[in-house]
């Protein structure tokens, strides 16, 4: 792997793994279009790469919401002397994201491997993005449906229930399948859960954190295999780049979601989705 | 509830020791085990630890 593929890999995983496109999927296809043949994704040295990118993007979640961090680990470890759950939104929000990362904690360790070894190649990589698109207007298409109905109304994240954390949890495991997007299919779930856009970002965001964290650490071995050391300068620059990416990625995020919805998205994922299916079906895709 | 949340953090508890110890590999890629038991015996270990809390909240005692 050359320098410049490196920095494009980084720059990649960082924007993508938390704008709802699907960070898995851009680093299949990416590579694919551009015909970066010399890169073997099962390489432990790529491996080792990927796990310090991975690590940048969740040091970046942590840094970006360290407020809210520090205040919900103190609810919960106050929550679990004291041995009762109380009213605070801090502790509510803290057991919503325990209880939503159960799901994708459990169906990662038990599927992750089987769906990346049967999906993990650039036209079912295309195709999921594309319907990665389709569920994002199907979510907003429904979300539409619940504000034109004066009964319901929006509510703050506290307010989620905890199967409707689960429900949210679930649906970010969807982002096993290379090309679903975790934020994208959990804030789809959020909004049917009545989040508005804001607040179901910040959710997702905020449930992705402790996973994307999780899954780096599991795999810190990777850091240790042999030849690993050749790419540790490229690990650290990458990962210093996806950490910075990933944090203006967050940033400007809640920022367009303040008034903004996700379509434009679902269009991205829905266009470049069937363009890079129908390239792969003319061998166009190495 | 509580001999409930207690008997599955004993069971998640055993389950995780016996992916440690490699002595099942149910969902497991093989020829990789180590690794993959790793990961399994962490997520086995932080749900018994999470029952083990919900144990906790269903004994403390009440306002």
């Amino acid at each position: 792997m050359t320098d410049i593929q490196a920095l494009i890999l980084a720059l990649l995983q960082g924007v993508s793994e938390l704008f709802p496109v699907s960070s898995l999927g851009h680093t299949i296809l990416v590579p694919a279009l551009l015909h970066w043949t010399n890169i073997d994704r099962a390489n432990p040295t790529f491996l080792a790469f990927v796990v310090v990118l991975h690590l940048g993007t969740a040091v970046a979640l942590i840094v970006y919401y360290r407020a809210r961090w520090w205040a919900i680990v103190r609810a919960l470890v106050a929550s679990v002397v004291r041995g009762r759950l109380s009213d605070d939104r801090d502790e509510r929000i803290g057991w919503l994201l325990v209880v939503g990362t159960i799901p994708v904690g459990v169906l990662g360790v038990l599927f992750e491997e089987p769906v990346r070894a049967l999906f993990g190649s650039p036209a079912p990589a295309a195709l999921f993005l594309a319907a990665n698109g389709l569920v994002m207007f199907a979510g907003e298409a429904l979300r539409r449906r619940q504000l034109a109905n004066p009964a319901r109304a929006d509510r703050p994240i506290e307010h989620l229930s905890f199967a409707q954390s689960v429900l949210v949890g679930f649906a970010q495991s969807f982002a096993l399948l290379p090309g679903i997007s975790r934020s994208g299919a959990s804030m789809v779930a959020g909004l049917l859960c009545d989040l508005d856009h804001e607040d179901a970002a910040e959710f997702s965001f905020l449930l992705a954190t402790p996973v994307i964290f999780a899954a780096a650490l599991l795999e810190t071995r990777y850091l240790m295999a042999p030849g690993a050391h050749v790419v540790l300068l490229q690990a650290l620059l990458g990962g210093v780049v996806a950490a910075v990416a990933a944090y203006v990625s967050v940033a400007f995020l809640m920022r367009y979601f303040k008034s903004n919805d996700l379509r434009p998205f679902g269009w991205y994922c829905l266009i470049v989705g069937v363009c890079c299916y129908i390239l792969s079906k003319r061998g166009l895709l190495s | 509830m509580k001999p409930l949340a207690l008997l599955l953090a004993l069971v998640f508890f055993v389950l995780g020791a016996l992916y440690g110890l490699g002595t099942i590999n149910f969902m497991t890629k093989s020829g990789t085990e180590h690794a993959h038991h790793v990961s399994h015996l962490v997520i086995c270990w932080v749900l018994a630890l999470l029952c083990l809390i919900w144990y906790r909240f269903q004994s403390a005692p009440t306002r």
